[in-house]
């Protein structure tokens, strides 16, 4: 799973801190969400689309080997 | 909110520690026979109500954790639980064998065995996760 949070994170000049701070988890966490090693629940994929006021389709993709 | 997680995982932490405070001096007392029958019981006691008061507060403290700190707790116990549970079947097959070292695996080595393999099952997860 490929994710966006990276791009919206600059278009928001937020620090990953920052980006952790606003969804309530730890930024060591959060790299590993955004590097792909860890794949987040609905709720916290909600709430990061929330906080970029973006949609979770928008932030999270599938890659096309992961497609059926 | 953040602080509070912080207490509550350092909370675990000391009660572990007491846990290891506890248990160490009795099995100590208890292998030299220091005291009468009815103490041995009591402090024979001792070590497992700090072991479930540390649970209970790990408990606590995971639950307050974020959902990748969570897995690789998580994962730690399975591992830790898996390589415990594979060294008993060894021990007990090994033991029907006639095979046995009371030296290095008795019963209170196996405590220590179960320790060290959660501490692999968090290393390898928290390689894992990068966290």
């Amino acid at each position: 799973m490929k994710n966006t949070i990276k791009v919206e994170r600059a278009k928001k000049n937020w620090t990953q801190a920052d980006l952790a701070k606003h969804i309530g988890i730890s930024r060591q966490g959060l790299n590993s969400i955004e590097t792909g090693k860890f794949i987040p629940s609905t709720m916290l994929a909600l709430r990061m689309a929330k906080v970029f006021g973006t949609t979770v389709e928008e932030l999270f993709q599938l890659e096309e080997e992961e497609e059926f | 909110m953040e602080q509070s997680k912080k207490s509550l995982n350092q909370q675990s932490i000391i009660y572990a520690l007491i846990y290891g405070a506890t248990y160490l001096p009795a099995a100590w007392l208890l292998k030299h026979q220091l005291v009468g029958q009815p103490v041995s019981v009591i402090i024979a006691i001792v070590p497992v109500i700090t072991f479930a008061i540390f649970i209970y507060k790990y408990i606590k403290a995971v639950g307050a954790m974020d959902e990748v700190k969570q897995r690789v707790q998580f994962e730690a116990v399975v591992i830790g639980f898996a390589l415990t549970a594979m060294l008993l079947m060894v021990l007990f097959l090994l033991g029907l064998c006639g095979i046995s070292n009371t030296l290095f695996f008795g019963y209170a080595y196996l405590v220590c065995y179960c320790w060290l393999f959660y501490f692999i099952g968090w290393i390898i997860s928290k390689r894992k996760y990068g966290v």
